[in-house]
């Protein structure tokens, strides 16, 4: 469904990401691994064309994504929470997820959607008046993958849904999101929290100073340092 | 003896909503796009001319005219963008601010200048059958007129902020404003976002020049007195809060008109710009704003 | 500098010393009096607006009241160098009273808030000194242009002589690496304050220096007149289209401007404002670093044509700094709109 090939990206002159390659198959959720700094982000980045690569290509369902503008991919079907959520903590719940559905697809049925979110995350549906900035920070979080699904998106993809978060709701917020990807939805997951994000998914995929380091399941990357270390620690 | 002083607030707070109108297109742009339009009196100027035009060529009432004055600054703030304040959207948000400062005092200078030329210096004014019309109350003078332009300017500010709260479209600008990236990766397409928010500003601005064509005077050079009261009131009011906005043009009519009366017509005229030092100073989130985090 | 330069200056100031000798047409001699104090005055703006990156919207007010108080102590009989001194220490008085609470603005509200503070001065002398200043009929007498052109030369060497020995300095170094990127240089140990102050009390005593100078020259006058925003816009544009934060981006523009004025003044008065408004423009959004910067990029193009593969340029820092260096890259935070 996603296949990154080669991808060489720069902020200024320093490069960021060497020749990245990557695949993800429908329904299946993805991890993408890796210490802080190794590139996770700046890779989301790339898919959502926030940033643009030097070299290499970005291909969603055959399709590639280098000439669309950001604003763009969306309509695809790729949906992203970025680290922290970003939630528009002026605005309502309400208005937040209303947003998620701003493109004209969404939005014809965005009743539905609303429906399907506050099913998945009750919370917020208590919540929905209240202002976003008022929110701890786990509910931020459920709000902004709640807003990230009003997209229907095919692809979702999360940047440290954990982060930050007590341990309590860390388990909760991946039990959500296996729950999402059971229900459908293709994701793609970076994490810094590899034990967990190991045991939710399918496959991942090892990266490490912006190089993919390697691919595998489970306890076949116990090999990587940066796996070994987070089952040690 | 109450009655002068009554009748000076009156007419500072008639004015006031003028001022305040103006403020709020200015706080629009600059909220949104962080673009500092010091044009942005000058568009007032060309939304007054615009309809002194339309009245004495074509005796088209002032009132009648406000439309054609709002869509033809529509259409200008839209020329202009594109032109000009578009090129400088990718700027990081200092150099970006700095530029359209610039650029907008050149474009200001253009502006009042072929206005000079084409127009001569002279200062105009509408009257119209209905302009010395007055309405007394308990003593204290309302010029239909200006209560007329203080009631369009506040159903203007209502209407704009339905539009924010009510719409997607609004609630789409609103989000660009708190975090444009996110507001991107839900599908938002910010240039469109920009230019939309750029081009009410500037209709807002030819608005109130409209209305102070009929109401009071205008002539080339008021571009730069009525951006400087744009940006007095924007910082009095706080960014981030257009009603606080609005309020704060209430306020710089009514002390401006307390100051005149109280100390004298000079003061009056410098006052605005005083009491905006003191608040960038003391207050820099302006009367209504939040303290930044 | 080079000897040629040294010799090339020289040669110049000699020449420009000669006019008046050489030249007895007063209307050129005019010309050369407003070229030297528009020198004189975008050169001192640069000092605080290019160089240190302050964009000082209110630089009429230094000029104003330089103006003001060599007019008020000359005509009061004071001597005229004692005159002009004290016209430029008013105008660093003022600066330095509001350059405190000013630089407490960062940006865009300093800008606006040095605007703010000149246009009170403004109303304020306009409405408080609402009578015209005529020189007595005695001094009117004796009036000649001469010593005012000198006067006006002297100001403008020594006002481009000290921007360049500032520039020059290790304060120069301070202050750029201010203009550059503040709060790095401040953890430097570069006090940005004690820099900006230093480049504010420069910028202020030349331009109160050239309002004293102008109080010298002109006949009957009213004082709101030098307290006009137009001295500063004109200063500022002359400096951005010569080339702002160099030394010889003032002397091209302000040549420029006048020349350009005299040319249009023909057809239309005040059309050479809206001519250097697009100019300005033009620079600001195209041509950074104005005739100076553009002049620079056709010389390295050439050179390129001619010449090996260049050096790889060092990481840029992501900034854009457009305004003044016309060689800058903004990589980093460009937004993904096409």
């Amino acid at each position: 469904m996603l296949e990154i090939n080669g991808i060489n990206a720069y902020y200024g002159d320093l490069q960021a990401l060497w020749g990245i390659s990557m695949q993800v198959n429908e329904g299946e959720l993805v991890a993408l691994i890796g210490p802080n700094g190794a590139g996770k982000t700046t890779t989301l980045r790339v898919i959502t064309g926030l940033l643009k690569p030097a070299s290499g290509s970005v291909q969603f369902h055959s399709q590639p994504l280098d000439k669309i503008a950001a604003h763009k991919i969306v309509e695809l079907g790729i949906s992203q929470v970025p680290e922290g959520g970003s939630v528009f903590t002026g605005m309502s719940v309400l208005e937040n997820l209303e947003l998620g559905a701003f493109v004209a697809n969404a939005r014809k049925v965005k009743d539905q959607s609303l429906k399907w979110v506050y099913q998945i995350f009750p919370r917020l549906e208590e919540r929905k008046n209240q202002r976003a900035g008022t929110l701890s920070g786990g509910e931020r979080q459920m709000l902004a993958i709640g807003r990230a699904l009003m997209s229907k998106p095919k692809l979702l993809m999360l940047d440290e849904p954990s982060f930050g978060l007590a341990p309590i709701l860390v388990q909760q917020m991946f039990e959500m999101i296996k729950e999402i990807n059971r229900q459908g939805v293709t994701i793609l997951l970076v994490e810094q929290n590899v034990r967990a994000a190991l045991e939710l998914a399918h496959r991942a995929f090892v990266i490490e100073n912006g190089r993919i380091a390697g691919q595998g399941a489970g306890e076949n990357l116990l090999s990587f340092e940066s796996v070994r270390s987070a089952y040690l620690a | 003896m109450l009655q002068p002083i009554a009748q000076n607030l009156v007419f500072g707070i008639l004015v006031g909503a003028l001022y305040g109108l103006a403020a709020v297109g200015l706080a629009l742009v600059f909220g949104v796009t962080k673009f500092l339009n010091v044009a942005h009196g000058e568009l007032l100027m060309l939304g007054g001319y615009a309809s002194f035009w339309l009245f004495s060529l074509w005796r088209v009432d002032p009132f009648l005219s406000l439309p054609l004055a709002i869509v033809s600054l529509l259409v200008v703030g839209a020329v202009l963008y594109k032109l000009l304040f578009g090129r400088m959207v990718k700027l990081a948000e200092g150099a970006k601010i700095q530029n359209t400062l610039l650029v907008g005092f050149g474009l200001g200078l253009i502006l009042q200048n072929l206005a000079l030329r084409f127009w001569t210096a002279d200062t105009r004014s509408i009257t119209t059958f209905y302009s010395g019309a007055v309405w007394t109350i308990l003593g204290v003078r309302l010029p239909v007129v200006r209560v007329a332009s203080m009631g369009i300017a506040f159903v203007l500010i209502v209407a704009l902020q339905l539009f924010l709260r009510r719409t997607y479209t609004g609630k789409a600008l609103r989000a660009t404003v708190e975090n444009w990236e996110a507001a991107t990766l839900m599908g938002i397409d910010i240039q469109k976002v920009y230019l939309l928010s750029f081009v009410i500003g500037s209709a807002l601005a030819g608005v109130a020049g409209s209305l102070v064509s009929v109401g009071y005077s205008i002539d080339p050079t008021m571009g730069m007195s009525w951006t400087l009261k744009s940006l007095v009131v924007m910082v009095l009011g706080g960014l981030g809060s257009l009603t606080g906005t609005f309020v704060g043009g209430l306020i710089l009519g009514v002390t401006e008109a307390a100051t005149g009366y109280f100390f004298s017509l000079t003061y009056r005229e410098v006052v605005g710009l005083v009491l905006f030092l003191l608040v960038l100073i003391f207050r820099p989130q302006g009367l209504f704003g939040a303290k930044e985090g | 500098m080079s000897v040629k330069q040294i010799i090339f200056i020289i040669l110049v100031i000699a020449i420009l010393a000669l006019i008046p000798v050489a030249i007895k047409k007063d209307n050129i001699i005019n010309l050369a009096v407003y070229v030297l104090l528009y020198v004189s005055l975008s050169s001192s703006w640069n000092i605080l607006g290019g160089y240190t990156g302050q964009t000082n919207l209110g630089h009429a007010a230094f000029f104003g009241l330089g103006n003001l108080a060599t007019r008020f102590l000359w005509l009061s009989g004071w001597p005229l160098f004692p005159s002009l001194l004290a016209g430029g220490l008013l105008a660093v008085v003022f600066a330095l009273l509001i350059g405190i609470p000013a630089f407490r603005l960062r940006g865009v509200y300093f800008a606006i808030g040095t605007l703010a503070l000149s246009q009170i001065l403004y109303i304020t002398v306009g409405n408080t000194l609402p009578m015209i200043s005529s020189l007595p009929a005695q001094d009117l007498a004796v009036y000649q242009l001469a010593p005012r052109y000198y006067l006006f030369l002297g100001v403008a060497l020594l006002t481009i002589g000290t921007a360049y020995v500032l520039v020059n300095s290790r304060l120069g170094l301070g202050i750029m690496a201010v203009r550059e990127e503040e709060d790095a240089a401040e953890s430097l140990g570069i006090s940005a304050l004690r820099h900006k102050l230093l480049a504010l009390t420069a910028s202020a005593f030349f331009g109160g220096l050239t309002g004293g100078a102008f109080a010298f020259y002109h006949v009957g006058y009213y004082p709101q007149l030098a307290f006009g925003p137009e001295w500063t816009f004109d200063s500022m544009m002359m400096a951005y289209i010569g080339g702002v934060g160099t030394i010889i981006g003032p002397i091209i523009g302000a040549v420029f401007f006048v020349i350009l004025r005299e040319i249009l003044v023909l057809k239309l008065a005040e059309m050479h404002l809206i001519v250097f408004g697009v100019l300005f423009i033009l620079v600001v959004l195209f041509l950074p670093g104005g005739f100076v910067g553009t002049w620079g990029r056709i010389r390295k193009a050439l050179a390129r044509r001619s010449a090996q593969p260049e050096p790889r340029a060092l990481p840029s820092n992501g900034r854009v700094d457009s305004i003044v260096d016309p060689l800058a890259q903004d990589e980093k935070r460009r937004l993904p709109i096409k």
